[in-house]
């Protein structure tokens, strides 16, 4: 029999982890929907975005929750390079040509970063990696709860900005109908752009939330490539609301899982789930 | 001068029946690994070919018929006795069941279906990790008295398993040159630029792609028999890794042309000997550099993606070096 206290945990940290699924899947679902190019490589993104906040603590002792508009910038950067030197060529090419594209990008991020800082698992020295919340029977782990909030707050931010600019109203007529957009006068090809920047951009505040409370290591993407995926295609392709609930369900159904089966087993769950969605349901749970 | 073409292929065969010997005499045993893992990956890549550049269903999850096809051997050796001669058929006919039963998955169209096979390969693994014998520990081949060798193919050295590798390439080269110069071959094709049509015209693209996943899929599972005589050892990370087993031979395929009928093994050729340099004589020498050799493959992938996107031998033949063959292709 589960006890109350560990199910509420099971839950609570359900969320927690969820929410970092959701930020990666979020920046996948963006790409996806604006112009049609599934990204293999984006959880590694959230990767580059974990070490770069490693390494900014390390060299210059700052907390990477600070940093953490910095390197939503340089990995935005990097995303419109990708964008202008690999994706774009292939974007009338067949779709073959664009998932080797993307999964070349994968295999040269991961095992670049490999190269430079070596096939060795850190730890984000953060003081408050190990703090508790006691809340009743139940604690929180303080850089998960931080994790969670984050997470919200970018989403908030995402859906504010997607709602109530020009640039976000641009975004979604480009979306919808790219060549309509072009005949009011919106330049895809920088629509493009901003999307992939800004999608790979989320997925590594993701890494750095996640390098809070979990070990790194290079190629820490494979794992959630996958779940990434997964989280998109219960949300339904290209709903960005839908990768987040996506994101939370996933990491619900993680959790919870573990409390009833085998804790090695958890993952098949999820992986499970994805195949019956993709068969039964292809266009997930808040599809268009 | 023109060269006939029945004279090329002798003079290649000699030289790939000559080569092992070669390396035997002067104890090249780095160049015979490394030609081993040439013909292997030519079965693999020339099968997941058939597939996707067939019949245009570009899986990522090949990897599952490699595995089941390695662990058949591996069982069936270990806790049956049966010799590798026997074993490495029967690990392909299991992978090309097993092929039939997630036919299913063609239900999906394009990058759902390569998604859904990437999916696929992770199930594997941790119900393997979970379930299948030796769990995430993995299986090994026991050491066995000279005089049984032969019964249980263990030798040392790549030299003999080069011969074997050599004998089912050979197998699956006339297999499919025999499946593609007939109507099959049109038909996958005619599937592969638009099923609508190809339906339209009275072709059940179903069945022909049910026919391209068993044919492919059985030389998955003979290539991860092969893999279980040769490395003696198999366990769930290293048969159902997704780099490694799935993603190589799509990587060889397309580096030598994936519409081409040697592409993949073209392909083979020419990426596994630049992967083994880099892996053995960088990597073991400079532990730090881990994962260079994955670098190295990015790149190579990352060129053709954008560069060549027909691969070695479409450019040959656009080109007009190569004839393009009436058939197929």
């Amino acid at each position: 029999m589960v006890d109350l206290n560990s199910l509420i945990g099971a839950v609570v940290s359900g969320l927690m982890i969820g929410s970092i699924y959701a930020l990666i899947a979020v920046g996948l679902a963006l790409i996806w929907g604006v112009m049609n190019v599934i990204n293999f490589a984006q959880a590694d993104y959230m990767a580059l975005g974990a070490f770069l906040g490693f390494v900014i603590l390390e060299a210059l002792g700052v907390d990477p929750l600070i940093s953490l508009s910095l390197i939503f910038a340089t990995v935005f950067l990097v995303g419109i390079l990708t964008q202008v030197v690999a994706i774009e060529p292939v974007l009338e090419a067949p779709v073959l040509s664009q998932i080797t594209v993307t999964f070349s990008l994968l295999l040269i991020i991961r095992y670049g970063l490999e190269v430079v800082m070596g096939p060795y698992t850190r730890i984000v020295e953060v003081p408050y990696r190990d703090m508790f919340i006691r809340v009743g029977g139940v604690s929180f782990s303080l850089p998960q709860l931080i994790a969670l909030i984050v997470s919200l707050a970018v989403a908030f931010a995402l859906y504010l900005f997607m709602s109530r600019t020009f640039l976000g109203a641009a975004l979604r007529a480009t979306a919808q109908d790219m060549l309509a957009a072009q005949l009011h006068g919106i330049n895809i090809k920088q629509m493009y752009r901003l999307a992939f920047g800004i999608g790979v951009g989320i997925s590594a505040i993701g890494g750095v939330l996640l390098s809070l409370f979990y070990p790194i290591y290079p190629e820490m993407g494979a794992f959630f490539t996958m779940i990434a995926f997964i989280c998109v295609v219960l949300g339904g392709f290209g709903s960005i609301f839908g990768a987040y609930l996506g994101g939370i369900i996933i990491g619900l159904l993680e959790t919870v899982s573990a409390l009833f089966i085998s804790p090695s087993l958890k993952t098949l769950a999820a992986f499970i789930v994805f195949i019956l969605i993709i068969l039964f349901k292809p266009k997930g749970l808040f599809g268009r | 001068m023109k060269l006939s073409r029945a004279l090329v292929y002798s003079v290649l065969i000699a030289l790939l029946l000559l080569l092992p010997a070669v390396f035997m005499v002067l104890d090249l045993g780095f160049a015979a690994a490394a030609l081993y893992f040439c013909v292997q990956y030519s079965i693999m890549a020339m099968a997941w070919n058939f597939l996707a550049g067939y019949a245009g269903q570009v899986s990522f999850g090949h990897a599952v018929f490699f595995g089941v096809g390695a662990y058949t051997t591996m069982i069936l050796l270990l806790f049956y006795e049966v010799t590798p001669w026997v074993g490495i058929p029967i690990g392909g006919v299991m992978a090309a069941l097993l092929g039939l039963g997630l036919s299913f998955l063609f239900r999906l169209r394009s990058h759902w279906f390569s998604l859904a096979t990437l999916a696929l390969v992770t199930i594997f693994l941790l119900l393997f990790q979970e379930f299948a014998p030796g769990r995430a520990a993995g299986l090994q081949v026991p050491i066995v008295p000279p005089e049984k060798e032969f019964y249980y193919l263990r030798y040392a050295g790549a030299y003999y398993y080069i011969y074997l590798a050599l004998a089912y390439l050979g197998v699956e080269v006339l297999l499919m040159n025999y499946l593609v110069k007939r109507d099959v071959g049109y038909y996958l094709q005619a599937i592969r630029e638009d099923e609508e049509t190809a339906m339209s015209l009275g072709i059940n693209p179903f069945k022909y792609k049910v026919l391209a996943m068993l044919v492919s899929s059985f030389f998955m599972g003979i290539a991860g028999g092969l893999y279980t005589v040769r490395f003696r050892f198999v366990d769930p990370y290293c048969v159902f890794d997704i780099l490694l087993i799935s993603i190589y031979p799509v990587i060889a395929s397309l580096l030598g042309g994936m519409y081409t009928f040697w592409g993949p093994v073209v392909g083979s050729f020419v990426f596994v000997p630049i992967f083994e340099y880099v892996r053995s004589n960088i990597v073991t020498a400079f532990p730090r550099y881990f994962g260079l050799h994955f670098l190295v493959a990015g790149i190579i992938l990352f060129l053709i993606s954008l560069r060549v996107p027909r691969g070695i031998v479409g450019w040959l033949e656009a080109k007009g070096y190569v004839r393009r063959p009436r058939y197929g292709g």
